[in-house]
């Protein structure tokens, strides 16, 4: 299979017609009234170098689909995991891909369950010691029990995966990660940015 | 104009096709769009932890009394980490290592790890590849500390890693340790 794509070139029109100022003969306009012949006579290809490329379809097409191949499996159905805008992720080296699971997420005003409000970080840091966030432990719990009615027979995993915010106190951490082993996840998973690999 | 010549057809049907090449790379195109524009370019990933919460005792199960096993305790202070062996309240080993000064977002604690790591080589219980248990790590942090800290730390307790025997005799590498928090 062979191609090739040309640029379009300008064609020069000469009028013959006296009343051609009038009355024009349908077709191209651009370039035609500029006087610069020399330019005229080089993008109409006339004299020096053709300045037409042609293009080789088949390497552009392979590259298409390669390109499309590339993107296909890198693909994702389910979509992106959505973490909370105001959530910095902290690094880290040593981590597993991340689960199906109830999403926690923590910054420095509140707690959500999968973007649903469920408590107050800034309460558990003025109360100075760890305490059941009530509304995070009723979420989760009714996550449980809606778990278990779907799946009467299989074993419930008890994970959830906390989104915490990389300047949030460890009061709060330890606070959420205690309620939501409390609700029966007692497999908490943090969520982290993976850190690219360093030159060793 | 692309096309597939299947030889001369000798008076029959034309059998040659030809393919329009203009709405093919047009498909291409579209499809390079909408997949560039709903590529995932992030990728998260996990680090696990676990709470051992005591609940109630199993009534269909007999009480079998056992000694505790060797747990490592990290203590996070402002300079040191103290790495502490213990079973049970009896202290088995106990050792430091310099916590380095940063205040940057990516924290790093290699001197930890690899202090973690010959500690676990010296005192770890768990260390034949048939031996499907992990190491239990209790981290010992302060309330203010930031959870990149703490994520820090982790990292470094991961980071020792050890062969395990999994189906199919395929041994596989883990990490030595699993991590929990104290709550005192």
């Amino acid at each position: 299979m062979s191609g090739g794509g040309r640029i379009s070139i300008f064609k020069k029109q000469h009028h013959h017609d006296p009343h051609s100022h009038a009355v024009h003969k349908p077709g191209r306009r651009l370039m035609h009234g500029v006087p610069l012949h020399f330019v005229h006579k080089r993008v109409a290809g006339g004299g020096g170098r053709n300045v037409n490329a042609p293009l080789n379809l088949v390497a552009f097409i392979d590259f298409l689909i390669v390109t499309v191949i590339f993107l296909l499996m890198s693909f994702s159905a389910s979509g992106e995991i959505t973490v909370d805008k105001s959530i910095s992720l902290p690094k880290a080296d040593n981590v597993q891909d991340v689960v199906e699971a109830p999403m926690v997420a923590v910054n420095g005003n509140q707690v959500l369950v999968d973007g649903s409000p469920a408590g107050s970080t800034r309460a558990i840091e003025d109360l100075g010691r760890m305490q059941k966030v009530d509304e995070l432990f009723d979420l989760l719990k009714r996550k449980r029990e809606l778990w278990k009615s779907f799946h009467p027979q299989k074993p419930f995993p008890g994970v959830c995966v906390l989104q915490v915010d990389e300047n949030v106190p460890s009061l709060v951490v330890k606070s959420v990660f205690q309620t939501a082993a409390y609700a029966g996840y007692p497999n908490v998973s943090f969520m982290v940015r993976k850190r690219g690999k360093t030159a060793e | 104009m692309g096309g597939v010549d299947v030889g001369p057809t000798n008076g029959k049907r034309q059998t040659n096709i030809e393919i329009n090449m203009i709405p093919f790379i047009d498909l291409l195109m579209v499809t390079i769009m909408f997949l560039l524009i709903t590529a995932v370019w992030v990728n998260f990933s996990r680090m696990n932890a676990n709470a051992q919460i005591p609940g109630p005792p199993d009534p269909t199960k007999e009480i079998d009394p056992q000694t505790p096993e060797k747990a490592l305790n990290v203590h996070v202070t402002d300079n040191e980490f103290k790495l502490v062996w213990k079973q049970g309240a009896t202290v088995v080993s106990e050792t430091t290592s310099e916590r380095p000064k940063g205040t940057g977002t990516d924290l790093r604690y290699d001197d930890l790890a690899t202090k973690i790591a010959a500690e676990w080589k010296q005192q770890s219980s768990h260390q034949d590849k048939s031996d499907k248990k992990q190491d239990q790590a209790i981290l010992h942090v302060d309330n203010r500390l930031p959870f990149k800290e703490v994520i820090a730390v982790l990292d470094a307790i991961y980071d020792c890693k050890r062969e395990m025997v999994v189906e199919n005799n395929e041994v596989k590498s883990f990490p030595a340790f699993n991590m929990s928090f104290s709550v005192k």
